[in-house]
């Protein structure tokens, strides 16, 4: 059993963590077999690719000893993605050895793959049809744009410009996720943000879509009628999100993948989406954002004090206020401290930590001190007729998981009130 | 017969622990919460307390704010 659990926090994560029966057909597409051998770990894509052309099952232990002793711990980290992924099937032969070997589906498509190189799932429409093209940064722009409105949208629901096109049943089942994980990311998909899509479509159709979506070229159009009709419903929300961009011409209609969309099956080393921080924090609990964004601002906004608001830069205020404002909206101050630390600004990323610690401290600090006294409902038992009946009932309670406190001089005993039930029986029995 | 009293097991750290003594001290008789004074941060006290507790710790606490006019 894989001892490694993984917490999706991206596409390919969430992938990772669908069931078994699912994953396998899923390995049927060529393209999703190649996305997930990009978002493996590259050990794991080393282990896939020395497996590819072996029939047989390899035994654990000459596995091991690919490795040297100090790559032990990386080596099971690889090990156990895979089996969770089911790319390797575990066996376990009469002399107790274990074996591996490579899922036989996932292996002939890579095969296939290597032996007939890429080959693109739709062909881009020539260009006499398709006349206006957008550029790559004009794309990128509309992306970002549709993205941040939609964002916008979620955390503050009066400040959006433009009314967004998508349903308010979709905006709700995305506020109820969102809100509860309070995830403060830009333009990158999370987990939480695919829940909205199991809306009665199977989630593995859709899987399949946003792979192949993902193996599209960034700014190129592609005819919608190459489209399933499934597939045809969700590309208007996926427009509204900012991944494809619907263009219609005299005859026909076609969508451009955006690079939020190409990058959905982006390997894991390749690290060269990072967005440019923009958010300094002085000691003085003062923060510096150059940025424009309404978003920014409204991320801003829900845990500090704006004071002003420039052309080209938010200035603002760390306060205790403003935080316990965050704190009672279910914002802990870690999640607010990444945030900081992920979009520092370039001039102070290099500082080590990008956030000053007295301000890290502080936030920590005023967190704590909304917790300093925790209540437990109890029961206390006193008036024990003898010594051995106490202490008989402290055993017991501390064997049930409900003991607080006992004082052996007065012969009283506090115990959960969960158990109390427990305890009365416990103490009927032994009068 | 062992007596079984209903109650709320409070843990905390020594200031708070005095502070909830203390306005348990000013309260009159009939309102006193705290049943047992188990030790210097522990309290067991009536269950209906507790939101009275929070209300108190939390007005204590706003006395040390200052929110500059907007």
């Amino acid at each position: 059993m894989p001892q490694v659990r993984i917490i999706a926090k991206n596409f390919m994560d969430m992938v990772a963590s669908l069931p078994a029966m699912k994953l396998d057909n899923l390995y049927s597409n060529a393209f999703i077999c190649e996305a997930i051998l990009r978002s493996l770990p590259p050990l794991a894509k080393k282990y896939v690719l020395q497996m590819l052309c072996i029939d047989g099952p390899i035994s654990a232990k000459s596995m091991q000893e690919w490795v040297l002793a100090d790559g032990a711990s990386k080596h099971k980290v690889a090990v156990d993605r895979l089996l969770q992924l089911r790319i390797f099937t575990e066996t376990v032969d009469r002399k107790r050895e274990t074996s591996y070997r490579l899922n036989p589906v996932f292996q002939s498509n890579l095969q296939k793959l290597l032996v007939s190189g890429e080959v693109l799932p739709g062909e881009p429409l020539p260009s006499s049809i398709t006349a206006r093209l957008p550029s790559l940064e004009e794309l990128d722009v509309f992306a970002i744009e549709q993205w941040e409105c939609f964002m916008l949208q979620l955390i503050n629901s009066s400040q959006a410009e433009r009314p967004s096109n998508i349903s308010s049943s979709t905006m709700k089942v995305f506020q109820r996720g969102l809100l509860t994980q309070r995830d403060k990311e830009a333009p990158r998909l999370t987990e939480s943000g695919f829940q909205f899509l199991d809306r009665g479509v199977d989630p593995a159709d859709l899987i399949s879509f946003l792979l192949e979506l993902s193996f599209h070229v960034t700014g190129e159009a592609y005819n919608i009628s190459s489209l399933t009709d499934i597939q045809r419903e969700t590309i208007k929300d996926l427009a509204d999100l900012g991944l494809v961009k619907l263009q219609q011409g005299r005859k026909e209609s076609w969508f451009i993948p955006s690079k939020l969309a190409t990058n959905l099956s982006m390997s894991l080393t390749d690290s060269s989406s990072r967005k440019q921080g923009f958010v300094v924090v002085e000691t003085n609990f003062r923060m510096y954002a150059y940025s424009t964004s309404k978003l920014h601002c409204e991320i801003l906004r829900l845990f500090s004090r704006i004071e002003y608001q420039l052309p080209n830069l938010i200035v603002a205020a760390i306060t205790k206020e403003s935080l316990y404002n965050a704190f009672e909206n279910g914002i802990t101050a870690e999640q607010i401290i990444s945030f900081l630390q992920q979009n520092a600004h370039p001039r102070v990323a290099e500082r080590i930590p990008s956030v000053p610690e007295n301000v890290t401290d502080q936030m920590r600090l005023w967190e704590a001190d909304l917790n300093r006294v925790e209540m437990i409902p109890a029961h206390c038992y006193d008036e024990f007729p003898s010594r051995e009946v106490f202490e008989g009932a402290c055993e017991f309670a501390r064997e049930g998981n409900g003991f607080l406190w006992e004082d052996s001089k007065k012969m009283r005993l506090i115990v959960k009130a969960e158990i109390h039930k427990n305890m009365r029986e416990y103490l009927s029995r032994s009068k | 017969m062992v007596n079984a009293t209903k109650g709320l097991c409070i843990t905390c750290d020594i200031p708070m622990a005095q502070f909830i003594i203390n306005m348990n001290n000013s309260l009159p008789a009939s309102q006193k919460f705290i049943i047992h004074v188990l030790d210097s941060t522990h309290l067991f006290v009536q269950p209906n307390a507790a939101e009275m507790i929070r209300g108190a710790i939390a007005e204590f606490r706003d006395r040390n704010s200052y929110e500059k006019p907007a």
